[in-house]
C-alpha cells in the first residue's frame, strides 16, 4: 500500500492483482515487506518528446504525391525541387503508363493530349499549366525516354519533372 | 514563530495526461509519416525552350555527353576565355566527371556570371542516372536553367 500513497505513482500506481490477498502468503502470517517502485516518468516523458519533434521536423505536408512503382529505383538528387501532383508518365517493365493506365508508345501522344483536354474541360478559364512527372528506373537508357519527352513536347507539356529520391 | 500549522508547499503534477497526448501524437505521425522523400528534376526541353526565347541570347552552354562518359561543353552568346568557349572533361568509369565539371562550370561562372542555361544533350545509350547526376552537378553550380533535348 506504501507505494500507492507515495508520490506521483499514486495516480499511476500498477497495483498486483494478487495484492495483499495472496493465498501462497496470507497477509496475516507473512512478514510484511515495503516495495517501491516509482515509475520515473519524467525520463519517458522526455523520450516521448525528443520522438514528437524528431517526427514533426520530418514531417512532410505534400504527403505521397506519387506511387513509385514496384521495379522502379528512382535516380538520386540533392538538389530536387518540390513535387507537385501532375500527371505522371512512368515507365515500368519496358511499358508504358499514363496516370497508372497503359498505353502503346504509338499512343502516347493521343493519351498525352486527352489529359490536356481533361484539364481545360474540368477546369474552364484556367491556362494550362503544361507541366508533367516522368518516373522511370535509374538504369534506364535515354532512348526509352526520349519518346516519352517527344511526346511531350508533341502534345503541349513543355515543362518536364524527372521524379527522383532526394538525398539530401 | 507561529504555532499554526505550515501547510505543504509540495504538489504533484499529473503526468498520465501529457503522456496520453505525447502517445497520440507519436501515433499520427508515424502513421502519416512519408519516409521516401521523392523530389523532382525541372527541366524545359531545349528545342522548345529556345524557340520561346528566340528573341533573347542568354549565355547558353550545351553539353554533349558520349557513350563512354565524356562531356563536351560548348558556351555559347557569353564572354569567356576562349580555352573555356568549347572544351571536353573526361569521363571515369563510364560515367561523367562530375567532381571536374563543377570546377569547369565554377570558373565559366566567374567569366560569365549570368551564364545560368545548360542544354544536355544525351545520346541514346546515356542512362538516365547520369542525366540527372549531370543535372544535380549543374544545379550545385548555380546552372537553374536547365534543358534536355530530344535525340
Amino acid at each position: 500500500m506504501g507505494i500507492v500513497n507515495q508520490g506521483v505513482i499514486k495516480t499511476s500506481a500498477i497495483g498486483s492483482v494478487i495484492g495483499e490477498s495472496s493465498i501462497l502468503a496470507p497477509k496475516s502470517e507473512r512478514h510484511k515487506r515495503e516495495v517501491h517502485a516509482e515509475l520515473l516518468l519524467t525520463a519517458l516523458i522526455d523520450a516521448f518528446s525528443i520522438l514528437v519533434i524528431f517526427l514533426l521536423m520530418s514531417f512532410s505536408s505534400a504527403g505521397d504525391l506519387i506511387v513509385v512503382g514496384k521495379g522502379i529505383e528512382l535516380p538520386k538528387a540533392a538538389m530536387g525541387d518540390q513535387l507537385d501532383r501532375q500527371p505522371v508518365v512512368k515507365v515500368e517493365g519496358g511499358k508504358l503508363f499514363v496516370e497508372d493506365k497503359q498505353v502503346q508508345e504509338a499512343n502516347l501522344v493521343q493519351a498525352l493530349l486527352d489529359l490536356r483536354k481533361k484539364f481545360q474541360e474540368t477546369r474552364p478559364g484556367e491556362e494550362f499549366p503544361g507541366i508533367i512527372t516522368i518516373q522511370g528506373d535509374r538504369r534506364l537508357k535515354y532512348e526509352q525516354l526520349n519518346s516519352i519527352v517527344l511526346a511531350s513536347s508533341q502534345a503541349g507539356f513543355s515543362d518536364i519533372k524527372f521524379a527522383v529520391i532526394s538525398s539530401n | 514563530m507561529s504555532l499554526k500549522k505550515k501547510k505543504s508547499l509540495d504538489f504533484e503534477v499529473n503526468l498520465i495526461p501529457f503522456i496520453d497526448l505525447l502517445s497520440t501524437c507519436i501515433c499520427f505521425l508515424l502513421l502519416t509519416a512519408v519516409w521516401v522523400n521523392v523530389a523532382s528534376m525541372n527541366v524545359k526541353q531545349a528545342v522548345g525552350g529556345q524557340a520561346a526565347e528566340a528573341g533573347t541570347k542568354k549565355p547558353t552552354m550545351w553539353v554533349a555527353m558520349a557513350p563512354n562518359g565524356d562531356l563536351t561543353l560548348d558556351v555559347k552568346d557569353a564572354r569567356v576565355p576562349a580555352k573555356l568557349a568549347k572544351f571536353s572533361i573526361p569521363g571515369t568509369q563510364g560515367k561523367p566527371n562530375l567532381e571536374l565539371l563543377g570546377q569547369a562550370v565554377s570558373q565559366l561562372k566567374s567569366s560569365e556570371p549570368a551564364l545560368n542555361t545548360a542544354l544536355i544533350q544525351p545520346t541514346a545509350a546515356s542512362v538516365y542516372e547520369d542525366i540527372i547526376g549531370l543535372m544535380d552537378g549543374f544545379k550545385k553550380s548555380g546552372v537553374t536553367d536547365l534543358g534536355v533535348s530530344p535525340l
